[in-house]
């Protein structure tokens, strides 16, 4: 419990309706998009301009209170969670789109814009902004630059981070700085603005953001390969790529996933297929055209059962539907699903689903592979059910070596867009340098020596 | 423990949401507060603390599950497919059931809407005294300049003749032949009150095209206010009222001009049955609704060519608004455009939010009517955004609700019926 004091106080920088202290509230940004991490805060803020942040921020620093900046809470790492109490910071109503500046293909925004809204708005120029992390419905820019956030768009466009040009940041102190810049070179000093980006709201509150945007491609063109084999699907991802088509997309689904999908909306998608891998090309029309054909043509080369070219974008939007309704699927037919988000270089997909097959035979588990195949991001999911003691136990053991395997056998990392926030702490430990956590922990304490900000988060 | 037997029945539903938040870009109450509290996860996730017994039916849990339009417009987009409408239905239900409905609902629906003379007489009392209100426009009033606080409210006068006192029990067709079906109307509260005139055009419209038309006079108010609200007894009194009315006039179809009362009914079986007997009498009974936008296109398969415009609506720009009623809870989406297409001399333009709500909600508007008014303020900028002469729609409800934002914000559109467009 916070003082009233302090409390009113807050009410007087933000004004008394954006101040909540009801059980209710606390209850609603207890938790984030994820399972099991819950926690309450003591105070939740709506804060509307860089000035009130930097007061609130003031406060809790000189009260050493604990302060969770938090968007529109659809992290999947529990990274939003105030796991120590504390102010939650949601920064939902600080949502202008202050600037859209075609010349220089860059937009300016207040932390709280939801991505979709920033997509529409960018469209209606002609542009856009790549990263599409697919909770692009309810995230916030804030948060997206926070994580570092990325989605299929990966394989051809990257993530945020290639796409932030400067933020405007509120320190544990309250003080206002402004990193990196609105120009697209950019090497005075340290890269500090990259320190920002994807440190989980631990390092300070991002209050403006400077981004670099593309000019929206005129045609797209969907592609649905069905495979006899995962591994096969796997090998098809760099056999494309390295025949000089780079897509936009390359999203697979496994055989399980399939058929939960054509459960719930049956869209004619191969049910004996082993792996599906859903491509997007985008560009000028005829050179869109002449690339959906040497997918075609290259994944038939290597092992491709078929490849369904979509004649229209009905079709195409039927595919895109299914996808994205692939994890709702995993998540209907378990009690708990552990979503894990590794990541491995392109060229050890093959070797890494063969891998994630074997681990489902041992352990006796079933293990889902949905995810962007392009990138090497997999998102393998492991069904379980915590009230089945034995079950569950089997299933961790499985999450244990497939993060192992994918970070250590097969070169990759544990996380490649979600974050750690506390659902990947335990693997952060084991799998990074001692050195490295003590850097980032120096670099913490230097910048935030009160541990204020999200404390309890990444290598706790 | 708790007797929590209503949220019990939703706890599959309220389970399935994966916690993703993507329904807070669908929800308008969200979208103009953009507060977990207002979207479906907040609420979800609290009726799901009410179920693991960490947290009581306060005032503000009440506040929280009462602050939802059930446009279903979160539903309809969910990924997990969650029925969040039928988790908030069952959460208000069970606030019913612990704290009673208050003294003002209590009386509202038990003792007038769910009396259909009772209503009648209150109605008549109303609509005596309307004369004191002072008059917006044509037949829309608002309410006098003592009372501004609560707003400048404009709606539509309560009609000279209710339609109960001028429709007849049977209608033959018009061609004198013999039936090739025989439907049963049902009027809905607005309809009887507000727009006589809809449900007499309706059974012109029906009668010429050789369907005779039955008025059961025991029928009653659909009661969507009054589940939807959570009294769920009341609302199954006035079901198996109404599934009596029709029960022995062996009618092939019930039809109404109403886009509620048409889901409404259609859906006692999926908020209201309390056992096995009733959910399977409800279900039969859902088989012979239909709106009037569906039966025209999908039972009567009325060609294109048969609409025939009114000649006062010539030359005008048209749009569509979805009520949610129809688009959500009956997946109505292109019949209604179908027959505004169909019909020669007027322009069809779409709306660019058309099945966005139009911020009604039934007595959402009376509790929150700042909201009300700011997510209307929303439909009117689609409106705006057409260029239409005329808003057509097939709800009273949102007729209502549209003809006061079109005039709060001094619009030149005219909101009607559709089947006020054809002849």
């Amino acid at each position: 419990m916070l003082k009233e004091s302090l409390i009113s106080e807050f009410q007087k920088i933000v004004g008394k309706d954006n101040v909540l202290t009801s059980p209710e509230a606390l209850k609603a940004y207890s938790y984030d998009g994820t399972t099991s991490w819950v926690h309450e805060p003591d105070v939740v803020i709506f804060p509307t301009s860089t000035d009130e942040v930097s007061r609130i921020m003031k406060l809790a620093n000189a009260e050493k209170i604990p302060v969770t900046p938090r968007g529109g809470g659809t992290n999947v790492s529990g990274g939003s969670v105030p796991w120590h109490g504390g102010v939650v910071l949601v920064m939902t109503k600080f949502n202008q789109i202050l600037k859209v500046d075609k010349e220089n293909l860059t937009a300016t925004v207040e932390p709280g814009v939801v991505l979709q809204d920033l997509t529409l708005r960018l469209a209606k120029e002609g542009l856009f902004f790549p990263p599409d992390p697919q909770s692009f419905l309810g995230a916030t820019m804030g948060g997206i630059i926070s994580e570092n956030a990325g989605g299929p768009a990966g394989v051809k466009y990257g993530v945020t981070k290639q796409y932030v040009l400067g933020v405007e940041v509120v320190l544990p102190s309250g003080e206002v700085i402004h990193l990196g810049g609105r120009t697209l070179k950019n090497v005075v000093g340290y890269d500090l603005l990259h320190i920002f980006i994807s440190s989980e709201g631990t390092l300070g509150v991002i209050t403006k953001a400077e981004l670099k945007l593309n000019p929206l491609p005129q045609a797209r063109k969907t592609l649905c390969v069905v495979y006899d084999d995962v591994s096969i699907a796997g090998e098809g991802v760099f056999r494309v790529l390295e025949n000089g088509v780079i897509p936009c997309k390359i999203e697979m689904v496994d055989n399980w996933v399939i058929n939960r999908i054509e459960e719930m909306m049956p869209i004619g998608l191969p049910k004996d297929a082993d792996a599906c891998l859903f491509f997007e090309v985008d560009g000028i029309p005829e050179v869109v055209e002449k690339e959906a054909q040497k997918i075609a043509e290259i994944t038939k080369q290597y092992g491709a059962k078929e490849a369904r070219i979509a004649p229209n974008m009905d079709e195409a939007n039927k595919y895109w539907l299914a996808r994205r309704a692939g994890f709702a699927a995993v998540f209907g037919k378990a009690k708990q699903v552990f979503a894990e988000d590794v990541t491995v270089p392109r060229g050890n997909i093959p070797k890494f689903v063969k891998k994630i097959r074997e681990l489902a035979k041992k352990y006796d588990v079933e293990i889902v592979v949905l995810g962007h195949a392009g990138d090497g991001n997999l998102h393998p999911a492991v069904l379980t059910d915590p009230a089945n003691k034995d079950h569950y136990e089997r299933a961790l053991k499985a999450v244990d070596e497939i993060i192992e395997s994918a970070a250590v056998e097969f070169g990759g990392v544990l996380s490649g867009e979600h974050g750690i926030g506390l659902e990947k702490q335990k693997f952060m430990r084991k799998v990074t340098e001692p050195a490295v956590i003590n850097m980032m922990k120096g670099i913490k304490a230097l910048i935030d020596p009160n541990n204020i900000m999200n404390p309890g988060k990444i290598w706790e | 423990m708790k007797d929590l037997k209503e949220l019990k029945k939703i706890e599959e539903f309220s389970n399935q949401c994966m916690k993703c938040g993507f329904c807070s870009f669908f929800c308008p109450v969200y979208q103009e507060e953009k507060m977990e509290t207002s979207v479906a996860r907040g609420k979800n996730y609290l009726v799901k603390q009410v179920l693991a017994g960490k947290q009581e039916f306060t005032h503000e849990m009440a506040d929280i599950i009462g602050k939802c339009l059930l446009c279903k417009r979160c539903a309809a987009n969910c990924p997990a497919k969650t029925q969040i409408d039928r988790v908030v239905v069952a959460a208000r239900a069970q606030l019913v059931k612990e704290k009673g409905l208050g003294a003002i609902k209590n009386f509202a629906f038990r003792k007038v809407m769910a009396d259909r003379k009772a209503f009648g007489k209150y109605a008549r009392l109303m609509q005596k005294f309307q004369w004191m209100m002072p008059t917006t426009e044509g037949k829309i009033k608002h309410l006098p300049d003592f009372v501004k606080g609560l707003g400048k409210r404009n709606f539509p006068s309560l009609a000279k003749t209710f339609l109960r006192d001028q429709i007849k029990p049977v209608y033959k067709p018009q061609n004198g032949e013999k039936p090739k079906m025989r439907v049963g109307f049902f009027m809905g509260c607005a309809t009887d009150f507000v727009y006589p005139e809809l449900g007499l055009k309706l059974i012109d419209f029906l009668t010429r095209h050789g369907v005779e038309v039955v008025v059961p006079e025991d029928q009653n108010c659909c009661g969507a206010a009054i589940y939807f609200s959570g009294d769920l007894e009341t609302g199954r009194m006035l079901a198996d009222l109404n599934i009596k009315a029709y029960k022995d006039l062996n009618v092939d179809y019930i039809v109404t001009a109403c886009a509620t009362c048409s889901s409404t009914l259609k859906d006692y079986q999926k908020y209201l049955p309390d056992t096995e007997e009733q959910k399977e009498r409800y279900t039969e009974f859902e088989k012979k609704i239909k709106d009037s936008t569906e039966f025209v296109i999908d039972i009567l398969k009325i060609p294109p060519e048969e609409f025939k415009l009114r000649k006062e609506f010539e030359g005008k720009t048209v749009t569509w608004h979805d009520p949610c009623h129809l688009v959500r809870y009956q997946n109505i989406k292109d019949q209604p455009r179908v027959i505004l297409k169909a019909l020669k001399g007027i322009k069809y333009v779409e709306m660019p939010n058309a099945d966005m709500c139009c911020g009604m909600g039934g007595s959402f508007s009376v509790y929150h009517y700042d909201l009300t008014k700011k997510i209307a303020g929303k439909k009117m900028d689609g409106i705006k955004a057409t260029g239409a002469d005329i808003v057509v729609t097939a709800c009273p409800g949102c007729m209502i609700n549209l003809i006061d934002n079109v005039l709060l914000n001094k619009m030149p559109q005219k909101v009607h019926h559709f089947l006020e467009l054809v002849e």
